[in-house]
């Protein structure tokens, strides 16, 4: 059953069809910066009093791990005028499927500013980082030049429109690695530092960035807080699953006939996200295999799909995650074993070295799929590749090694046969005599 | 006081600690790599994972639950925690490898992993033998490997700097070495550089790995990755042995280990001492060890001809025979022990001459705070505390040309060298010389030269710049010594446990010298002058108890780590 109600006639609110909204005159007439308006100047609203309404939104994080956002927030140590404290947008997306957050940076940049900076008044941040992964080179252009506009109108800077909360935004671009989108990771690289992640405790609202308070939140994620002002969080909670709430940009790729990044509300039955909204499966052929969220969630196989909606309680239930929503749909034709190659080697690459399992980890999984794959694997490899799992998950500082490990222990556990045929067949199922060979 | 169970059995504790330092303090053994007592721990090799439960809660009243026994409820962290960066909490419930099925588990599963892109190649490598690596596999790892694939290939032989080579395959990637640059010595030379399994520590692009305290990563480098440029493919482990003594280079007194094979020093390696060098030593402590082996004498010589040391103590008296005391010089070290000092001191009362002189060697700038000082002499301060004088080269100069001496008695050192007089000027009085190496430049004027046991071969005490007092332990043997019955020169592993026919020391490199406490006792005799001790550890007992500033530095009091002396004379 969908939870998402008549999603048919949804009204985009993340990315509304408004032409030029990425320039800060068609923002403005779109509702632009009125929303931190009534947030920074009138007496409505509260650093307090915008938290609860965050919470109240049922708002969870949309970087993959769904955390509740006003709950984030209200881990923040009291202000201290001593301290300094941060906010980091994570714009550092590089999760292979997961393409929907340079659509925010490309078409509404406004929208993220603006919910950095009301992030920032609830939180009482005065500054304020944007970490967008250096391959979004043209966008971080265009977005420093619209943000600098901001700067020019008030909207950002100093005693913002002539209120007394002041606070600034600096975009910081990284240089293209993965593990920099882990949050602690990517405070090491705002530093200038190698972007390892940080051992937690302490958690970054205890030590974060410069090791001051920190909070960091995805890019769509600080997209909606103007939205919840605008509208009040409880119409955002009344949009989408119960628990899990909200408009959500689903990236859909892969065999698919219109593949792309779609805003409708969560809970949103996984075969309508298929059939109807990317246009069905390409060529007509039947669906075989879909990765709800990102790589390292979980893939499910076709006949695993019926009645699950995109919304965390449903995808656990179905044996997967929500993850950033960004979803790889297979068809019949694809290789399951060549998917999970190209999975490995991604995750080889990007292991950051840090902790032994994953460095070690990720490349011996690469080594023995790449061999399946060839047909050069044994069958006993398959056992080997899930013990390897074992060894890696939840054993290390961040959570790569348990991102790189689940895409093969679930791949080989729901396609297994696929992956027994490519491997070299076994000399006892073939009937050779062991005593005699 | 807060209790933690580790392994069922119960510890107390106070304060902040971590789990891991703690362990390794109570005789728990856990294997890790990354984690050094002196740095922060990033928790990286993942060695050290243990299970940690604490008591659980009561969410409303805050109180802990307990079970039916009456026991608190432990609840158990879902993950395995690193220990190093682990703090302990009052009730906590620790389970290692020794009760834990899943810990074991989880260090077989860190070291296989470790193990997979290592080279292997021991029999080659100098941390065989004492290499944790091998150690921790040997204990707690797999037995084989499942790893069918071709190792990771990274670059070999590299000179980081002057003194330190890495091999970046023998890598992995504890960071102990960049940590060391970071917050220990604070140079910064070092950081990771690539990423993933490609890792190796490096240094910046244009930067030299030339600090004055680089060679301690080859000591913290818990692999075979960074080995000294100087020793590499020199030893191996256990056929050298090693004796606890002190550095002789400066005046820190810094702890350290002395590596021998065949009679010759190989290589120095600091000994942890917390109230004096900590973990550390500078690589000019390691470097200066070459003086030990090169350029010794053989024997004593009477106006340049070998004679037996019997004759030479002899000659020596007759230089001192019925001369007027106050005309002659005696100059003790700032090098040699307090003990030979005192003997020195006795001396020069019996023939009624003015208490000995030292001659300062500093060089100014060279101290930095830390390990290196400008004071170029390991004694100095012991030297002061028994009330001798520094000399002034310029006044000694003076004196000795204007026919103020008849003799000069010089205990090792070499005052040519410090241009305190030139071989000439020494040419109308007696010279009696202790020295240590042939290159001493006053050996030309000497008339009778007594090659004298250097600081690795004697027994002895030194007092640091900051008034601590340490022994000096023979760590090689000198000709007339019997190895086997010196007590106090370490053994190397295949002599310790090889068989009575299996001996590795041999009888190569034995220089002829004897200690001043040897010497000096027999020249004494020569004048009527009864300095019979049975050693070094009876003189000591002396000067500990008639010198109030060495009141308690007794041997058995001093032991491996020394004892802070309450008074002192000068300051570094």
């Amino acid at each position: 059953m969908s939870k998402a109600g008549d999603w048919r006639n949804y009204k985009r609110v993340l990315l509304p069809p408004v032409k030029d909204l990425h320039r800060l005159d068609a923002y403005e007439a779109n509702e632009g910066y009125a929303a931190l308006r009534e947030v920074v100047t009138t007496d409505k609203w509260t650093p307090t009093s915008v938290t609860d309404e965050v919470k109240k939104s049922g708002l969870k994080g949309r970087g993959g791990a769904g955390f509740p956002t006003g709950l984030k927030w209200s881990f923040m140590p009291p202000v201290d005028p001593e301290i300094p404290r941060y906010l980091c947008c994570n714009g550092d997306e590089s999760e292979p499927g997961t393409f929907k957050d340079r659509q925010l940076l490309e078409y509404n940049p406004h929208l993220v500013f603006e919910g950095m900076l009301i992030a920032s008044y609830a939180m009482s941040i005065k500054t304020a980082y944007l970490y967008i992964r250096g391959e979004f080179a043209d966008w971080i252009t265009h977005m420093e030049a619209e943000l600098e506009k901001a700067y020019q109108k008030g909207y950002v800077g100093k005693n913002i429109m002539g209120s007394d909360f002041s606070c600034d935004i600096v975009i910081h671009k990284g240089a293209g690695a993965y593990i920099c989108g882990e949050e602690s990771s990517l405070m090491n690289s705002l530093e200038g530092k190698r972007a390892y992640p940080r051992i937690k405790p302490p958690f970054p609202a205890q030590k974060g960035v410069w090791g001051y308070p920190t909070t960091i939140n995805n890019v769509e994620t600080l997209a909606c807080a103007p939205l919840i002002i605008r509208n009040g969080g409880e119409w955002y909670a009344g949009i989408g699953a119960p628990n899990h709430a909200g408009p959500v940009l689903y990236g859909i790729s892969g065999h698919v006939n219109r593949p792309g990044v779609y805003e409708y509300p969560t809970g949103m039955l996984i075969t309508d996200l298929v059939n109807e909204v990317a246009g069905g499966m390409r060529g007509g052929k039947k669906l075989k295999a879909l990765v709800p969220g990102g790589s390292s969630t979980p893939v499910l196989r076709a006949d695993m799909i019926d009645g699950v909606t995109m919304d965390a309680d449903s995808l656990r239930e179905a044996g997967s995650m929500m993850g950033t929503s960004g979803m790889l749909i297979m068809d019949e034709d694809t290789d399951m074993v060549s998917f999970l190659r190209r999975i490995t080697h991604f995750y080889h690459h990007e292991s950051c070295g840090q902790c032994t399992p994953c460095r070690e980890g990720t490349g011996w999984l690469e080594n023995i799929v790449t061999r399946i794959d060839e047909g050069e694997g044994n069958l006993r490899d398959l056992d080997l590749l899930i013990d390897l799992c074992s060894q890696m998950e939840g054993r290390t500082v961040c959570a790569l090694a348990d991102a790189a490990a689940w895409p093969v222990r679930y791949t080989i556990d729901r396609f297994r046969d696929e992956f027994e045929a490519k491997c070299k067949p076994s000399l006892v199922a073939s009937g050779v005599d062991m005593a005699t060979a | 006081m807060a209790k933690v169970t580790i392994d069922n059995q119960t510890f107390e504790f106070e304060g902040q600690q971590g789990l891991l330092q703690f362990c390794l303090d109570n005789g728990v053994d856990l294997p890790h790599f990354c984690y050094h007592p002196a740095m922060s721990a990033p928790a990286n090799c993942r060695q050290c994972l243990v299970e940690v439960g604490t008591p659980q809660r009561d969410r409303a009243t805050g109180e802990v639950n307990l079970d039916d026994d009456g026991n608190p409820v432990i609840q158990f962290m879902p993950k395995l925690q690193t220990s190093c960066s682990m703090q302990m909490s009052d009730g906590m419930v620790v389970k290692t490898h020794r009760s834990s099925e899943l810990v074991k588990r989880a260090q077989k599963d860190t070291l296989e992993f470790l193990l997979i892109n290592h080279p292997l190649d021991c029999p080659i490598c100098d941390q065989a033998g004492h290499c944790p690596l091998q150690n921790q596999a040997y204990k707690h790892g797999p037995e084989g490997s499942r790893f069918e694939f071709e190792k990771v290939h990274k670059p070999k032989h590299i000179d980081l700097g002057p003194r330190v080579v890495l091999d970046g395959e023998r890598c992995i990637n504890c960071t102990r070495c960049v940590r060391f640059t970071r917050e220990v010595s604070k140079s910064d030379q070092l950081t990771i550089i690539e990423r993933g399994v490609k890792n190796y520590p490096m240094t910046p692009p244009g930067v030299d790995f030339d600090e004055p305290y680089s060679m301690n990563v080859i000591d913290i480098c818990p692999v075979g990755a960074l080995t000294s440029k100087e020793h590499r493919f020199q030893a191996r482990i256990w056929e050298m042995s090693k004796t606890p003594s002190i550095s002789t280079v400066g005046a820190k007194g810094s702890n350290c280990y002395y590596w021998v094979k065949d009679n010759q020093i190989m290589k120095v390696t600091p000994r942890t001492n917390m109230d004096v060098n900590e973990f550390w030593l500078a690589d000019e402590e390691r470097l200066e060890y070459t003086k030990f082996n090169d350029d010794r004498p053989e024997g004593p010589t009477v106006e340049g001809a070998d004679v037996s040391w019997e004759l030479a103590w002899k000659a020596a008296a007759d230089c001192l025979e019925g001369v007027d005391g106050s005309r002659v010089l005696f100059l003790g070290s700032a090098w040699a022990t307090v003990e030979d000092n005192y003997l020195l001191t006795k001396l020069a009362k019996h023939v009624g001459a003015p208490a000995p002189m030292y001659l300062p060697h500093r060089k100014a700038g060279h101290g930095d705070e830390w390990l290196r000082t400008d004071d170029r002499t390991p004694n100095a301060q012991g030297c002061e505390l028994m009330g001798m004088q520094h000399g002034v080269i310029g006044e000694l100069k003076a004196k000795l040309n204007s026919g103020e001496y008849d003799v000069v008695y010089i205990m090792e050192d070499d005052p040519v060298a410090s241009a305190m007089c030139t071989v000439n000027e020494l040419k109308n009085v007696k010279v009696v010389l202790h020295y240590y190496n042939s290159t001493n430049q006053t050996l030309a004027a000497a008339d009778v030269a007594l090659p004298a046991a250097m600081a690795v071969e004697t027994v002895g005490t030194y007092v640091n710049m900051d008034g601590h007092a340490q022994r000096l332990r023979p760590a090689k043997a000198i000709a007339g010594v019997n190895r086997t019955l010196s007590m106090e020169i370490g053994k190397c592993r295949a002599d310790r446990h090889g068989t009575p026919f299996d001996r590795w020391y041999n009888e190569s490199n034995l220089v002829n010298c004897q200690p001043g406490w040897v010497s000096l006792p027999e020249i004494a005799a020569g004048l009527g002058l009864e300095l019979s001790y049975k050693g070094p550890r009876q003189i000591m007992d002396e000067v500990s108890e008639s010198n109030p500033s060495f009141k308690g530095a007794t041997y058995s009091a001093m032991g491996e780590l020394g004892v802070r002396l309450e008074t002192t004379g000068i300051t570094a």
